[in-house]
């Protein structure tokens, strides 16, 4: 089990630097959302290593929470850069 | 080791492999966005349920179970969601695929 | 062992990601930088074994994320922010501050692993001590946490939950700049696709079936009222994403809120000047679950009005109309 967590661990560095060099913000978004996914599974296997069922709760409010304001910053941003597209054009 | 856990610890290691095959995907020189969100979305929100299944596996039928069998469906609801908003929103904005001259739509 | 060890990584990339907000040179990606950074603190904090705090770091983060943008993007519409950005981004970056400050914290970092596991200095634990072995004996509660409802620290609790409920009055209050911008029965230009509603409304019941679960889970297990109250305004969230009207009366969510807020003084009040909680005998226990249940409800329920105010106040800006007359209304108090 601690395998599974060193690699989940070892895996936030590639999305990292994604999230870091990302060429536009989308990817940045995109780096965002998948360390969120890898973040929801450290804390299952945490819960499932030290038997604590408790910790599920906390992983799904988690997962609610993080995707609900990962999809409220793509709706914002695609508004503010259609409107600069349009002030663009003009 | 008794049967259950080896079947689990094979199960985790698929989810593993997948999510492993994933960041070839996410660092191909010469793609752009729309080819990394297909192929990350797709093998992240794969290695999640696998890995998921195997724990679940592991312990059996009990009340942990009942909560990763929970976690599930939320993630198999909620990931490809993001996956599709954050497409959708990137098309909107007029962020078409990589620019050659500079005039890309970076913050 | 492996816990430690995992929670000094998180820890060096929890530095990292700090530095990466430091240097970062546009706003959004100080957004994106500071969810990543929010996201690896709760993990920290649940690591570190306080997981009611590591839940209210992660979903506080979630709604100030949306907070943050709102602002932002009202800003830059103004379009004086924009060209302020375009200026500022034009200067060439200095590497050389960058890497002296990466080598800089990876010293301190590698000190602070190398250094700190060998330490023999405690802080004294004597209070703790007490607390955590006299909390049954004293009070009754299964938690040491309800034990604070309960026994311990009441009058701190109420001259806390006193500061909190003026500090979210004054932040409604302060944003309300203009009070004809929430108009009841119209639609939101949030766009939203048909397959985010479907998505949406498998979600919704969930969760609103998870925060009553949490609510009546919590005299037991760790969270309580505030994740129960958070699972709430998720689900108010989640139903404004598949409606998209603003149907819902805020006036009357504020004023349910100071309602709520004036139960939770009165009921621990009557609580523990009536006393039937400390009563040793055969329904002790019982009325001490009731009573806990019923906190964690209002506590939960003032939680999830809170957020969701505030929520809708923030996204109802943008029904503001668009330049010359937001100009208008930003730039009142100014002249």
């Amino acid at each position: 089990m601690y395998i599974v967590l060193a690699i989940m661990l070892g895996l936030l560095v590639p999305y990292g630097i994604r999230v870091a060099i990302g060429p536009s913000v989308w990817d940045r978004l995109l780096g965002m959302n998948l360390i969120a996914c890898k973040i929801i599974i450290i804390i299952i296997i945490f819960a499932s290593v030290s038997e604590m069922t408790f910790l599920m709760d906390f992983a799904i409010l988690y997962a609610v929470s993080g995707f609900i304001g990962t999809i409220f910053i793509a709706l914002f941003l695609s508004e503010r850069d259609r409107r600069k597209g349009q002030e663009d054009k003009e | 080791m008794s049967v259950q856990e080896i079947v689990s610890f094979i199960i985790m290691g698929i989810g593993i492999a997948f999510m492993l095959v994933g960041i070839i995907g996410m660092f191909q020189p010469k793609k752009d966005f729309y080819y990394r969100l297909l192929v990350a979305c797709k093998i992240d929100t794969i290695g999640l349920l696998t890995i998921g299944i195997g724990l679940a596996i592991r312990h059996g039928f009990s009340f942990f179970t009942g909560k990763i069998i929970l976690i599930i469906i939320i993630i198999m609801v909620l990931n490809p969601l993001v996956a599709h908003i954050i497409a959708q929103a990137a098309y909107r904005s007029g962020y078409v695929s990589i620019c050659k001259d500079g005039d890309s739509f970076d913050h | 062992m492996a816990i430690a060890l995992t929670t000094e990584i998180l820890l060096v990339f929890w530095v990292v990601n700090a530095i990466w907000i430091v240097f970062a040179k546009k706003t959004y990606r100080v957004m994106i930088f500071f969810g990543v950074f929010s996201l690896i603190t709760s993990v920290i904090y649940l690591f570190l074994g306080a997981p009611d705090v590591a839940m209210a770091e992660a979903g506080i983060s979630a709604f100030a994320t949306i907070f943050f943008i709102v602002c932002i993007e009202k800003y830059y519409s103004r379009g004086s922010g924009l060209k302020a950005e375009m200026a500022s981004a034009a200067k060439p970056r200095n590497y050389f501050k960058l890497v002296a400050a990466f080598a800089f914290v990876a010293m301190l970092c590698g000190l602070f692993i190398f250094f700190v596991p060998t330490t023999t200095e405690y802080a004294y634990t004597e209070l703790r001590d007490l607390y955590l072995f006299q909390f049954m004996r004293d009070v009754g509660g299964r938690n040491a946490v309800t034990a604070i409802y309960l026994g311990y620290r009441v009058y701190d609790t109420l001259f806390e939950a006193l500061l909190l409920v003026t500090a979210v009055v004054a932040v409604i209050h302060l944003s309300w700049f203009d009070r004809t911008i929430v108009a009841d029965g119209r639609h939101s230009e949030v766009e939203r696709s048909r397959m985010t509603k479907f998505a949406m409304r498998i979600v919704c019941p969930i969760i609103l079936l998870f925060g009553m679960y949490l609510v009546m889970n919590g005299h037991i297990s760790a969270g309580g009222g505030f994740l129960g109250g958070l699972a709430f305004a998720l689900f108010l969230v989640c139903r404004f994403m598949v409606l998209g009207v603003y149907d819902l009366p805020i006036e009357k969510a504020m004023k349910l809120e100071e309602l709520v807020f004036i139960n939770i003084i009165i009921l621990p009040i009557f609580a523990i000047f009536t006393g039937f909680i400390y009563f040793y005998g055969y329904a002790t226990e019982m009325f001490q679950n009731i009573y806990l249940i019923a906190m964690n409800f209002l506590v939960g329920l003032k939680v999830a009005f809170g957020f969701f105010v505030l929520f809708y106040r923030y996204i109802a800006i943008e029904r503001l109309p668009d330049k010359e007359e937001v100009v208008e209304a930003f730039d009142d108090g100014e002249d």
